[in-house]
């Protein structure tokens, strides 16, 4: 792990070395790009990023800088630096959110190809690539039912080779990607999410796969696509461990659609989300569960620079046991409504110049599906029905 | 029935109306003004802007899908095999959002979020920005494989029009 970890320092340092050496046209100069964002969290009763419904309000905080190279038109290198404070669950660790290399073998007018070497954000959903970004996203939290934040680094990014592509026909583009590779893992919460609890062993990911088909029409008025993911997690046991060596298996599908108009956007995704465990033992026993979300979101852009938010978002994490009974029945002293989440959101934006965004947010829920155990670590004392508020600021350059 | 001048922009012209719309009127109108205040085009009157490409670029014609594939920075290479340099206004510039609506039939937001997910994914780059048309002018003049968009024709032998198919 020690000697990967410094192997990918190394691969790090490439791109910086090119940057420096490299003879450039001021045109064709290196481009970076950055970005700051503080929120502000109040919660009526459980805890989200912080002791949200206490005294810590500001414990979700995320800082990049990114920067890209093109030493020749069809060769890119990017790579970005990530500090992201969330709670308990992120201490703000700076670490390289995507290091990549990325070659263009076709460039023209009906079709693109290439290949991308790296680490890179995973092309899951709409959202995922650029879901740190709150210039890029539509609200404070995205849909926590797809774009789950407790398991943010498996989902985020993986190490691997893609394969992309482009079609274009009569004004309608085809976009594709595929790739194989190794997701992050490595976070505690992934273990307690996956695991329920944190367990001596270890948890590392084995060879996954990954795709997103996007079909834009009309020049993107209208998008449907699909994505879908096949991550596979080995767990090795600690000493003294009650686990044996397992294997989980986690495979999202989420279909996504999006209207675009000049001052309406709607936006509907869902995803269906595959789990299955083997091989742990008699004290985690082998099985099946899907776990189910949707979200349907409006915005509507009142005024240049300004937008309205409406949302609703739900999530189960098993489709056969959605209001999460028999999960408690099986598990004394875990509620029922750990299990799902119904999340009302209504929000609105202000770009008040290029660089400087400002947001607020209210969300009504029920349920606490999303929710960390790090930051709730006793489930017991969890409320079924809360409410969130938040602001965030944003600048970017 | 009677007629009234609605408040406004437009004194000319009036409509009609029963007393129980009436009531309704004021507020609507104010809410209207408020919601429609800068949705109104400022540069309805000024004519598209036109594509202008440097002189060394050999095509004098684009399809609608490829001008806005340049624009979303996902095609990087003319015809000919050399590379294409997109130079874009401010989004809030009223000739950026005229050129986004009438010339690539897209909103300046779509192509902000096109060119946030390649930066902030380290998948692409965005367009080099200028401020003003005159910057905008010099660019395309000076910078091989440029392409850009201006409102009057320069009269520069240093530039051409791209037509759209």
């Amino acid at each position: 792990m020690a000697s990967d970890r410094s192997v990918r320092r190394h691969a790090w340092l490439l791109p910086i070395a090119l940057l420096l050496s490299a003879e450039v046209h001021a045109i064709d100069a290196p481009q970076i790009h950055g970005f700051a964002t503080q929120s502000f969290i109040s919660t009526s009763t459980n805890d989200f990023f912080g002791r949200t419904s206490g005294s810590r309000h500001f414990d979700f905080t995320e800082i990049g800088i990114n920067a890209s190279y093109r030493p020749h038109n069809d060769l890119l290198f990017s790579g970005q630096l990530l500090s992201r404070r969330a709670g308990e669950t992120d201490g703000g660790k700076i670490r390289i959110d995507y290091a990549l290399v990325d070659y263009t073998v076709t460039d023209a007018v009906r079709t693109r190809w290439g290949l991308r070497a790296g680490r890179m954000l995973n092309p899951l959903g709409l959202y995922n690539e650029t879901r740190d970004v709150a210039f890029a996203r539509p609200s404070i939290f995205l849909p926590q039912s797809i774009y789950f934040d407790r398991v943010r680094d498996l989902a985020i990014s993986s190490d691997g080779l893609y394969l992309y592509g482009e079609r274009r026909f009569q004004g309608n583009e085809l976009l594709w990607q595929i790739g194989a590779g190794y997701p992050r893992v490595g976070n505690e919460e992934i273990e307690r999410s996956v695991l329920s609890r944190l367990m001596p062993g270890r948890l590392d990911s084995s060879d996954s796969f990954l795709g997103r088909l996007l079909l834009e029409i009309e020049g993107g008025r209208y998008l449907i696509g699909i994505s879908g993911a096949k991550a596979l997690l080995e767990y090795t046991p600690g000493s003294g461990d009650i686990l044996r060596h397992g294997q989980v298996s986690f495979s999202p599908v989420i279909l996504s659609t999006q209207y675009n108009g000049e001052y309406l956007e709607m936006t509907a995704e869902y995803a269906q989300r595959s789990f299955t465990y083997e091989g742990f033992g008699p004290y985690l026993k082998d099985n099946n569960f899907v776990g189910e979300s949707a979200y349907v979101q409006g915005i509507y852009r009142f005024r240049p620079h300004w937008d309205l938010l409406l949302r609703y978002d739900v999530l189960y994490t098993d489709q056969t046991d959605r209001h999460g009974k028999d999960f408690a029945r099986a598990h004394p002293g875990i509620p029922a409504f750990s299990r799902f989440a119904r999340d009302l959101t209504i929000g609105t934006g202000w770009q008040y110049s290029p660089s400087l965004l400002l947001r607020a947010e209210f969300h009504h829920v029920v349920g606490t599906a999303w929710l960390t155990g790090a930051d709730n670590p006793d489930p017991s004392a969890m409320d079924r029905t809360w409410d969130m508020f938040a602001l965030l600021v944003s600048y970017r350059f | 029935m009677e007629t009234v001048p609605i408040p406004g922009r437009r004194r000319d012209r009036t409509i009609d109306r029963s007393p129980c719309i009436r009531r309704l009127v004021v507020p609507f109108a104010l809410l209207f003004l408020v919601l429609a205040d800068g949705l109104v085009p400022t540069a309805q009157a000024d004519p598209v802007p036109s594509i202008y490409v440097n002189k060394t670029v050999g095509q004098t014609t684009v399809s609608r899908g490829a001008l806005r594939t340049i624009f979303g920075m996902r095609l990087r290479t003319w015809n000919d095999g050399s590379p294409i340099r997109v130079f874009v206004l401010p989004d809030a510039h009223p000739v950026h959002i005229e050129f986004c609506k009438r010339a690539l039939g897209i909103f300046p937001h779509q192509l902000r979020w096109a060119w946030d997910r390649l930066v902030y994914s380290g998948t692409g780059q965005a367009p080099i920005q200028v401020s003003t048309e005159e910057q905008m002018l010099r660019m395309i003049k000076t910078i091989p494989g440029a392409i850009g968009y201006l409102r009057r024709d320069p009269d520069d032998d240093d530039v051409h029009i791209l037509e759209i198919e």
